[in-house]
């Protein structure tokens, strides 16, 4: 069993880190309102996702890592620093970089099928395409049935698949993802959880994922990038072992697996000294 | 009683107050005579006189002319409202800059009753549909812009954030986000348009103008004819609630995810 664990831990070196950049959060800093009187919400951090990597940031509340998407997404511009999406500056939101969000945001006076339709009408995908792309994700999602619902008509859990759909449908270089899973109950959560990590490894999205779960994070991460308290500094960046026997079955067996357990305790200690700390 | 709906309880109790005021004005005209005919008539001679404008013309038109008149001014000025009122008002709550520019004017107009624009309105249009309509879309205008704005104004940032992230430019964020979040709002808006609308319309009538509700009713005075203002008075109470009720029911239709949102 053990050495099993160092032969799989020693295949951490993935391809992925020869590769460029994707995205690259650079010395990012955000204040809101102004410098040194407003809040300070994220100091200097600075974040590469390379190609088809799987990155979870994990810190306390309140740490600034939302603040981190949305300015990721260009959703805020930052303070100083600059965000690159292929070594190029972002610029404003657009489709390579699609978002899913904690409050899941589907458009409510659309049904399942218009809100995940929704980027692909906005960027003039012809509507033969926009059908065939739009029965694939109900396909991958389980949505068939509810096609012409509306989001109030869903559960949570259904909701938040409906908005991974329609950031997949865009089929976008980057998926940024903030604390999807906050708002679901513990067993929908679970189910989603892998899920994300089933399609993560079948299409090897490149994904920033936003989590205060350390236990999401190691379960789903290739690398899991810890945050201080406000004002968020990268506290310190684990890599963790990619393609293990525990990350491509359920959550509960990974959550067992010795080599789970020690990287679990390690960022859960370092996310409780920001907790704890004054 | 229990196997009732909410709806029917409603229903109910609204059909048990009407029949208890019907009664007690039988009481006090036809059966005891406690009021005299030329202070409330009875509801028989109301309804005689119902009757008789039908089908005779009073002051040149029979009822349904009279309410068609009335009608046609109050659709105008409500209609003009809602089509300048609605973009006045989102583009308070999606353009600050032009609020902060306009608002000192809106607030002005907005403490000036309606009918402190009849002469200004007669003025201008002389005794035409004008010049109602004019009164209408005064008293129908501030509510459309105050809750045209609410609305837009309460539109939760993150899905225009997610409009933007899937790429909609402003305008189209507007048109499919914005507008629809807004629209109940909107809606509420048109609802107390229409109603402060009609109110104002029979206002005006009764200043301006041969032809009309109002203008019925104020010719009742002139003969005397108390059955004639009773007329006039009921037709404008259930027309009133009639287009309400109408309002109010298209509201599942055209905004049709609110049906499921419960």
């Amino acid at each position: 069993m053990e050495q099993s664990v160092g032969k799989m831990a020693s295949g951490s070196t993935n391809p992925a880190t020869e590769a460029p950049a994707k995205l690259e959060l650079r010395n990012i800093s955000k204040w809101f309102g102004p410098v040194g009187d407003g809040v300070h919400a994220v100091d200097d951090c600075s974040i590469e996702v390379k190609k088809g990597e799987f990155i979870v940031v994990v810190g306390p509340s309140g740490c600034g890592k939302s603040t981190l998407m949305t300015v990721g997404a260009g959703l805020e511009n930052p303070t100083q620093g600059e965000v690159l999406v292929d070594g190029k500056p972002a610029g404003s939101p657009g489709p390579t970089r699609s978002v899913v969000f904690q409050k899941f945001a589907l458009f409510p006076s659309e049904t399942v099928e218009q809100n995940i339709k929704f980027g692909l009408q906005m960027t003039g995908v012809s509507a033969a395409e926009q059908e065939a792309r739009l029965v694939e994700q109900l396909k991958i999602m389980g949505l068939e049935l509810f096609r012409k619902s509306y989001p109030s008509e869903l559960s949570g859990g259904m909701q938040q698949r409906v908005a991974i759909a329609r950031a997949l449908v865009m089929q976008p270089e980057i998926l940024l993802m903030d604390e999807p899973f906050g708002a679901l109950d513990a067993q929908t959560r679970t189910i989603l959880q892998e899920e994300v990590q089933r399609l993560h490894r079948e299409k090897h999205y490149t994904v920033l994922f936003i989590t205060h779960s350390v236990e999401e994070a190691v379960y789903l991460g290739d690398r899991v990038v810890v945050m201080t308290k406000r004002p968020g500094r990268i506290k310190r960046v684990i890599d963790l072992p990619r393609d293990v026997i525990w990350k491509t079955g359920d959550i509960e067996l990974a959550a067992e697996h010795p080599e789970f357990i020690e990287f679990r305790r390690e960022i859960w200690g370092l996310v409780r000294e920001e907790i704890v700390s004054i | 009683m229990g196997v009732l709906t909410d709806r029917g309880k409603a229903t109910a109790y609204g059909i048990f107050s009407l029949s208890v005021l019907l009664t007690l004005w039988i009481c006090a005209t036809s059966l005891f005579q406690w009021i005299e005919p030329r202070v409330l008539p009875s509801p028989a001679q109301v309804i005689r006189q119902f009757a008789w404008i039908i089908t005779e013309p009073f002051s040149g038109l029979r009822l349904p002319g009279h309410i068609l008149f009335s009608l046609e001014r109050w659709g105008w000025g409500v209609l003009t409202a809602g089509l300048v009122g609605i973009p006045v008002g989102v583009f308070f709550a999606w353009n600050p800059w032009f609020k902060t520019f306009l608002n000192p004017v809106f607030e002005l107009i907005h403490f000036i009753p309606p009918f402190a624009y009849i002469p200004l309105a007669v003025l201008w249009f002389g005794a035409s549909t004008a010049t109602q309509a004019m009164v209408v879309f005064v008293a129908a205008f501030p509510a459309i812009v105050i809750n045209s704005q609410l609305g837009v104004a309460q539109v939760e940032k993150i899905y225009v954030d997610a409009a933007r992230v899937f790429g909609a430019s402003p305008f189209r964020t507007l048109c499919r986000v914005v507008l629809p979040a807004a629209a109940p709002s909107i809606y509420t808006g048109l609802r107390i348009a229409i109603s402060n609308g009609w109110m104002a319309l029979v206002g005006a009538e009764l200043v301006v103008g041969k032809v009309g509700l109002g203008f019925m009713i104020a010719q009742g005075q002139e003969n005397a004819s108390v059955a004639t203002i009773f007329v006039g008075v009921i037709t404008i109470g259930c027309l009133g609630v009639l287009i309400d009720t109408l309002v109010q029911r298209s509201e599942r239709y055209v905004l049709p995810w609110r049906r499921v949102a419960g």
